[in-house]
């Protein structure tokens, strides 16, 4: 009787350990996904504006910032919350950079290919149709400089748009976007001073 | 206006226009970034068990390979583009067993063994 007390004993502290410590975890896995979902949700249209600039195709721009928000939460949740911001950019910068070395790649094997392979361009007369809804002048004047912005952020060396979207647009901090571009906070400083002059230089007095 | 409070001007007005451009996103854009989201915690939940490597189709493998060696031929005509860049670059990409997102999608891999058998023919 008193073995089987004992041995009752040996083996019940470690299951109820054991429940708890599942308790825990699943709390814990709850308040990791809400705080990711806040996360994402704070930074996805940003990103996807810096995507879009860097890729200048929406679809593309869609499938990086997936691909970045699916590998932050697979590799990087259990991170610090603190650490998801540069670490995100970090993933998206290297998805963009991805995507822009493998359509150089693409573009290269489809000069290898006969040309009929290059005549599948469909015509959508509804995408192509102009809009005949009236704007306002003011909001004329505003999708002006919007557009002669984005053109000419869009045509920024790659690591100048870079340190430009993330320090001055998603408003990370020297070191942040440092760690996210993976280089030195001297030449994220040198790489946002070329983009701020090269853009002022184009803009003049547009924006 | 001094040159910094001119900077800091100009900084303020690009971040604004990009800010304006951003909160224009169309509904079907915003949509798709809210799947995206959940999509991605979804991983959270039920993370997968398979690395893509296991998911890549020996097909299309052999057709990355394939398209790599016809990039290398050292006979091979030049490749009319404007771009003069080492073909070393184009095999880099396509053997770069350093970036797990290449075939991720499986989109590149349909094209490669697309394109190879286009080569091919």
């Amino acid at each position: 009787m008193t073995a089987f007390v004992t041995l009752r004993g040996v083996y019940n502290t470690p299951l109820l350990s054991i429940e708890l410590g599942v308790e825990r975890s699943q709390d814990q896995d709850l308040m990791t996904s809400r705080a990711l979902e806040q996360f994402l949700a704070s930074v996805e249209k940003r990103a996807f504006k810096i995507a879009q600039l860097g890729l200048r195709n929406d679809d593309d721009a869609l499938d990086a910032v997936q691909d970045a928000m699916m590998k932050l939460v697979q590799s990087y949740a259990s991170r610090s919350a603190e650490e998801w911001r540069p670490l995100f950019y970090r993933i998206l910068t290297n998805r963009i950079h991805d995507l822009q070395r493998r359509r150089t790649v693409r573009g290269r094997i489809m000069a290898w290919l006969p040309a009929r392979v290059d005549e599948e361009e469909e015509f959508d007369p509804i995408a192509e149709a102009p809009s005949h809804e009236p704007l306002p002048e003011k909001r004329l004047e505003l999708d002006e400089a919007i557009g002669v912005l984005e053109s000419a952020v869009a045509a920024l060396p790659a690591r100048q748009q870079q340190a430009f979207l993330l320090r001055n647009f998603e408003g990370l901090d020297v070191a942040e976007t440092a760690s996210a571009m993976g280089c030195s906070e001297g030449s994220v400083k040198t790489h946002y001073f070329r983009a701020l002059e090269s853009l002022r230089a184009r803009l003049g007095e547009v924006v | 206006m001094s040159p910094e409070s001119e900077k800091d001007s100009f900084e303020k007005r690009t971040r604004e226009l990009l800010d304006e451009s951003t909160a224009r996103l169309d509904g079907r854009t915003q949509s798709r970034l809210t799947q995206a989201r959940h999509t991605a915690l979804d991983r959270l939940e039920r993370p997968s068990r398979f690395g893509w490597r296991t998911l890549v189709p020996a097909g299309a493998a052999a057709a990355v390979a394939m398209l790599a060696v016809l990039m290398w031929r050292p006979d091979a005509p030049a490749v009319p583009t404007a771009h003069v860049e080492s073909p070393v670059e184009d095999l880099e990409l396509l053997t770069d067993a350093e970036a797990p997102d290449f075939a991720e999608a499986g989109e590149d891999l349909e094209f490669y063994e697309w394109a190879a058998g286009e080569m091919e023919t």
